[in-house]
Formats: C-alpha cells, structure tokens, sequence
C-alpha cells in the first residue's frame, strides 16, 4: 500500500485528494459510486446545475494531451457551478520539476481551491499534493502509467448499474495492461469492492512484472482468459507499441486478443462489454461488439461526468473540513516537509 | 605534533587485531600500540567504548563541484567523507567536465589537496566523454594518478570498441572499473517487481544487471585485465562474480551501502531520496549482498555517495535525479546492520579499508608499528539526529533526514593529522 491511502483523507477519514483508489476503503468507494448515482439522476433532468461548488475555482491542468477527459472534467465543475479554468501545459523536457513546482504555486497564489491533473509522469498528482500544494484538492486524471482513478471508478459505477453486486462477479481485463493506468486502478478497485475473480488477458510484453502479487490472475489466452465472466474491458492499444517491439503487428493482436462476436459468445450470455475509449476498430473491438447490444461504451461516457461531480464535490468538501481545522490560510507558501 | 588515543577497541582484520589498548601518533606515525600509561601527547583523547581502525578508503563517489557546485563542492564533501572515516576517494569520471583529461584530473586532486580533508585516487574515463566511441588516453592518466578506468553508468555498446578499451588496459596492467548495467534495459526508474508495477513506475529487471556483468567478465577473461564492479545490487549479480572468482578470475566487486540497507519497497510513496542507480532490489537481494560481504564474494562496501540540491529531487519520480548522499548516514547504517546481527565491524572494516585498499592499488593502511597514521575512530554508541545542522554535505537528498541515528566519526586522522573531529 503506499503512502497515498492516508494522504487522500483528512483526520476526519473524508476525502480531500482523489489520487488512486489503493488505499481507500470500501466504504468510501461505495460513497462515491452512491454519490455518483444521484448525479447521474441530475444529469437526465432539463437543468442540470447543482450549487454544490459555487463560489470555488477548480483549474484542470493537462500537461498531457487529452479532450474526452478534459472535457468531462469540465463540464462535470461547470454542473456544480464551479469557476473554471482549463490549461494546456507542455512539460519542458529540460526542468520539469521546476516548472511544475513555480506553475502551481503561481495558481495557488490565485486561489484556487481544486487542482485536475493529467501528468505523464506516474506520481505527479501525488508529488502535488504531498509537497506542492496539500491545502488544494487534487484530483488525478491520469499520471503516467500509474494511476486514473475517475475512470477506473465510472467503470465500477457502470458495473454496479449493469451487474450488481462486485462479489459474484467475474472480470476480465484484456489487452496493454504494462501501459494502462486504467487497468492497475480497476484492478485496485474491483478488490477493494469485493470482486475476487479479476483475469488480466495479453502478451507478456503487455504484461507487468509481478503483476499476480495484485492479487490477479493472469491469461496469455483469450479465449480462455474469458471463459463465463461477467465483465470483459477491453484496454486501448497505442498504435506506437508496434513500433516499440511490444507487438509484432495490429494484425496478429487483433487475431489473439481483439474482441469479436465470435469470441464474446465465450463470456456469458449477458456479460457486458466496456472501454475507456477511445476505441481502436478492428485493432482490440470489432465494431458490431463495440455497437452491440452488450456494449456499456456510451453508458460510460455518460458516468463519467456524473462520477467525476461525485468526486469533485466530495473532495472540495473534505479539502474545506480540513483547512477549517487547521485554519490553514490558502496563502500561506509553507509547505509539508518532504518524506 | 603528537596524539595519543587511550582505551579502545583496535579492530585491524588485516592484522587479525581486536584488543581494548592505547595507541600513540607522532610526527604523523605510528608510534606505539599497547598500555601508554604515563606517554603524554599534545593531543590526548579518552576513547573508551570506541572503535580505532585503519581509515576508510570509498571506492565508488561522486564529489560534483566543477559545473555542479549548486549539488557540493570539493571542499564539502571531501569533509562529509573524512566525516564518514575516509581518508581516501576514488573518484567516479562522470564529472562535468568529464575526467577524461589531465588538466581536469589535476583540477579536482588539487581542489581536495587544497581543503586537506581527503586524497584523491581518481577513476578516470575510459573513453573520450564517457562516449564509447575513442579511447582515453589512460596511459597518460595513468601517470597523473588516476587508478583506474571507468565508462560510469555510460555503456559501451559496441563491442569492437569495448574490446580495444581492454586491449589498450591490458597493455598497461590498468585496472577496469565497470558500473555492470545494461543501458538500454536500466532505462526504468527503479527495479522491476511489484512496487514498481504498482506504482506504474519503468522498471529495471535483474538480467540488466547480470547481463552487463557476464559480458564485462568475457572481456576481463579475454584480455586478462583486473576488473572491479561497482555496486552490485542483486543475488544473481553476487553469484556471477562467485562463480568468476571461483574460477580463479582477477576480478573485485563492492556494494553501495544503500542497497546493502535499503530496498525497493522504500520508494512507495513516490519517496524520491530512495530513487537511485542502480536501483535498490528486494529483500532477497539485500540479504544476499549481506552474505556476499560475509562470504568475501564481495570485497569492498563504497558509499556511491551523490549529493544533489533540493530542487533535484522536488519533482515527480521519473523526473527526480537518481543518486543519494551517504556519507552523513553511512557510520549509523552500519551500526544497524552490526546491530541487526547482519555484519561485525571487523567485516566491516574488512570492506571498507583493507579490501578497498588493495583494489585502487594502495599500499594497506594498517595499525601497525612505523606506519603513516591514517585512523577513524568511530563511537558506536553516539545518539544524534541527521538534520540540516548536524549534516555535512551540502547534499540535501539524505534518506534519513531528521531520524535519529547510532554511532557516528568521532576522529578521522590522515597521515597523522586530524582530518576531521566531532
């Protein structure tokens, strides 16, 4: 477990950063996929707004490209009537640190009161919210191959909507799991929620070192990888891993491990497919799967803004409970020691 | 000028010596061991419950200066060393500018000369810039003091060239230090195994370790030069240099006293201080460090100390600068390790001064009748707090910042001067 279960709570137990979901407890991840629920009802009415962040400033800072994410973020603050700012940031390949470290303080000084990170480095969002700025809510969208656990929590709340109860379930992950921050999040989150079967299918080139030790089993065959499970996600390949030698071609990756009719016939009958998205047609999903009548790819999207409210308003709670208990003054430039 | 150290405990293993006595210092010699009841000196020290040695001589260390004195200079960490009971370095090349030249080899011994804390027996590069592509001129280096040659964490990938570089040591009887990682598979970030899979961090498996090795141990066969391996971080890595030395191979290799301390569980959190290369491994391998270091597989421990400002390490793992500063912690590891049932002093002392002595081609220190003194004397009992007052280098990537720590340096003496003193 690392150091991020207690750094994402306040004294109180209530969240105030959202890091990764390793560390937090069932309790709290119920709490969030409750929360959500409620807000996917707001998200189906004619008005849409919830006062819940009126008057705060929530900054989305991607220094990483990305539009689906980005976007749900920020429309997911502007439902809870946040103020909101959205920066594009090329990292400097020459100071990263230092140009990490000067542009946030330059936003704490504004007072902001919630950061959303995208970083390509695994441990960014925690970095900032350990050592740069831990009196603003971090919420992480995604660093490096580390953790995303907005979207590893929208695919619980899609699961729990679809399927039910975590126990019974069994669930399938296929694909590029050594890249996907995705995976290694909903792998935390399945066990966190009580799910005890969680396969992970793909290559050993795909495939993470001591990855069992997550309590994991691991399938080199698809087919049998998905043998009467309940859920099958299916992760996007990087056209880039074949020029990296992690795959010989998209053609052999879609013939052992791309999703077709065929092969969904061997999950139960109704087991439901998912995706993060983007998809790659004809390269992990064949279109008439990733259409079908199984598939939960536009449910997801859909999740995605009310659990990301859910999460927003949980932590700018938290983050407030906390600054009122420690009459931490959000100008003050202290910082935490370092570890 | 004279010195008398009264009441504690000699360990040379060179000499097979562990005895309470006094030992007497004058006009930087040896002057008399045994009861000095009744010899007066300038200097008089009480050093009953403490430990009297030979000095330590690191075989692996990084001093900055140069184009990097915001990380430390000379004159500091040669003093942070003479704090940690060195009294000789041997320098790692990767300097900037690179140690690849005379007039930068000259540059650095006599900045060290000049602050008087420690002597230089610099490692110089073995190609030009550390490139891999054209030989240095180790001859001439050879003759400026540098006692061995070195490519640091810089691999050579071209084997043509790798072999002249042996070819061109042999000629000369030079000595090879190798750095055994394998560059493009020590491209991660730390070693491959849960954590680092947990972590989403690039990992570095063992094989980049052992590859290198196997490889740089063909060429040492081949050519029959002296090679030492530097920080040596797994078990397999400690079986391949037993099996090397079994076979009768003129080879020597050491472990930095991070990884014979720490593993790779300690970078959970993202805890940057804990981000080095090679990369710390598992609990396995630290144990089978240990009994490298038991079982004389292992010769020597270095402190492979790298001090860096804070900003080098305030940044998201990947993009923190790999390396830790030791030396201010170095004394206190031990003790824990020595506590911990791990290692004795006199191992310890083994692989700090006799061993690493004779691998940079120096005549022993040794507590012995006549001989130049070169002595630490360490209190194995002190209790004191590492924290930005107490610490020496100027580094600020120490891992046990403001833990508190046992045993410490009392004394270091180089060639019968005091070099440092608490």
């Amino acid at each position: 477990m690392t150091n991020s279960g207690n750094l994402q709570l306040t004294e109180n137990g209530e969240l105030r950063h959202f890091l990764t979901p390793e560390g937090l407890d069932r309790l709290m991840l119920e709490r969030i996929l409750d929360t959500a629920d409620s807000f996917v009802v707001i998200g189906n009415q004619e008005v849409k707004k919830v006062p819940l962040l009126r008057g705060r400033t929530v900054v989305n800072l991607f220094f990483e490209n990305s539009t689906r994410t980005r976007s749900t973020f920020e429309l997911a603050a502007k439902r809870l009537s946040a103020d909101v700012l959205t920066l594009d940031i090329k990292t400097s390949a020459t100071s990263k640190g230092e140009s990490l470290l000067d542009t946030l303080q330059n936003l704490r000084a504004m007072h902001s009161d919630m950061f959303v990170v995208r970083h390509s480095d695994s441990g960014a969002a925690h970095f900032i919210a350990s050592q740069v700025t831990p009196d603003v809510a971090i919420i992480n969208a995604g660093d490096g191959r580390h953790a995303h656990p907005t979207q590893a929590m929208l695919d619980m709340l899609t699961i729990r909507r679809h399927k039910g109860k975590f126990e019974s379930l069994s669930v399938a992950i296929v694909g590029d799991i050594l890249h996907s921050r995705v995976a290694r999040d909903q792998v935390h989150a399945l066990k966190i929620l009580g799910c005890s079967d969680i396969r992970l299918v793909g290559p050993n080139t795909l495939m993470p070192q001591a990855i069992t030790s997550m309590g994991v089993t691991t399938h080199k065959n698809m087919d049998s990888g998905i043998d009467g499970v309940d859920v099958v996600i299916m992760l996007r390949l990087q056209t880039e891993r074949m020029d990296s030698a992690f795959l010989p071609s998209a053609g052999e990756y879609f013939r052992l491990y791309g999703l077709t009719t065929e092969r969904l016939a061997q999950a139960k009958p109704d087991a439901i497919v998912m995706h993060p998205g983007p998809i790659n047609r004809g390269i992990e999903i064949e279109s008439a799967v990733a259409d079908g009548p199984q598939s939960m790819i536009l449910h997801q999207v859909g999740y995605g803004i009310a659990l990301r409210m859910a999460v927003m308003s949980m932590a700018m709670s938290g983050q407030m409970q906390q600054r009122h208990a420690k009459a931490v003054n959000p100008l003050s430039l202290e910082r935490e020691p370092q570890p | 000028m004279s010195i008398v150290i009264r009441g504690a405990r000699l360990i040379d293993p060179s000499k097979q010596l562990d005895q309470v006595t006094d030992l007497h210092i004058k006009d930087h010699y040896i002057e008399a061991i045994g009861d000095l009841t009744g010899v007066n000196a300038d200097t008089e020290i009480d050093a009953k419950g403490m430990i009297l040695s030979p000095s330590f001589i690191d075989l692996h260390t990084c001093l900055r200066d140069l184009n990097q004195i915001q990380k430390g200079t000379i004159a500091s960490e040669t003093r942070a060393a003479a704090s940690a009971g060195f009294t000789h370095l041997c320098t790692s090349p990767d300097t900037q500018p690179c140690s690849d030249a005379g007039s930068v080899i000259n540059m650095v011994k006599n900045k060290a000369a000049a602050a008087g804390f420690c002597d230089l027996l610099p490692v110089a590069a073995l190609t030009k810039d550390l490139k891999g592509a054209q030989l240095s001129n180790m001859e001439s280096l050879s003759g400026a003091g540098c006692i061995g040659f070195s490519n640091a964490s810089y691999d050579i990938s071209n084997n043509t060239v790798l072999l002249r570089c042996y070819e061109y040591a042999a000629t000369f009887g030079l000595k090879v230090f190798v750095q055994a990682q394998d560059q493009q598979l020590g491209s991660g970030q730390m070693h491959a195994g849960p954590t680092a899979t947990r972590m989403g961090l690039d990992g570095i498996p063992v094989i980049a370790e052992t590859l290198a090795i196997s490889r740089h141990l063909q060429f040492m066969q081949h050519t029959g030069v002296s090679g030492h391996f530097n920080q040596l971080t797994s078990a397999a890595g400690v079986a391949l240099i037993r099996e090397a030395k079994a076979q009768g191979m003129k080879v020597t290799a050491d472990v930095g006293i991070a990884h014979l301390c720490f593993t790779d569980t300690a970078v959970q959190g993202y805890h940057s201080q804990y981000h080095v290369q090679p990369p710390l491994r598992e609990e396995s391998d630290r144990k089978a460090l240990l009994v490298g270091i038991v079982d004389g597989t292992l010769d020597a421990i270095c402190s492979a100390h790298q001090p860096h400002e804070s900003a080098a390490k305030c940044a998201p793992f990947a993009a923190t600068a790999s390396g830790m500063a030791t030396y201010d912690m170095l004394v206190p590891l031990i003790q824990k390790l020595v506590d911990a049932g791990d290692l004795t002093w006199a191992l310890a002392i083994q692989a700090l001064s006799c061993n690493s002595a004779t691998i940079a081609l120096r005549k022993m220190t040794s507590l012995t009748l006549g001989e130049e003194a070169n002595l630490t004397l360490i209190d194995p009992n002190y209790h004191w707090t590492l924290n930005s007052s107490s610490q020496l280098s100027h580094g600020t990537n120490q891992a046990l910042a403001n833990q508190q720590l046992k045993a410490r340096v009392k004394l270091t003496i180089k060639a019968g001067h005091i070099s440092y003193k608490v």
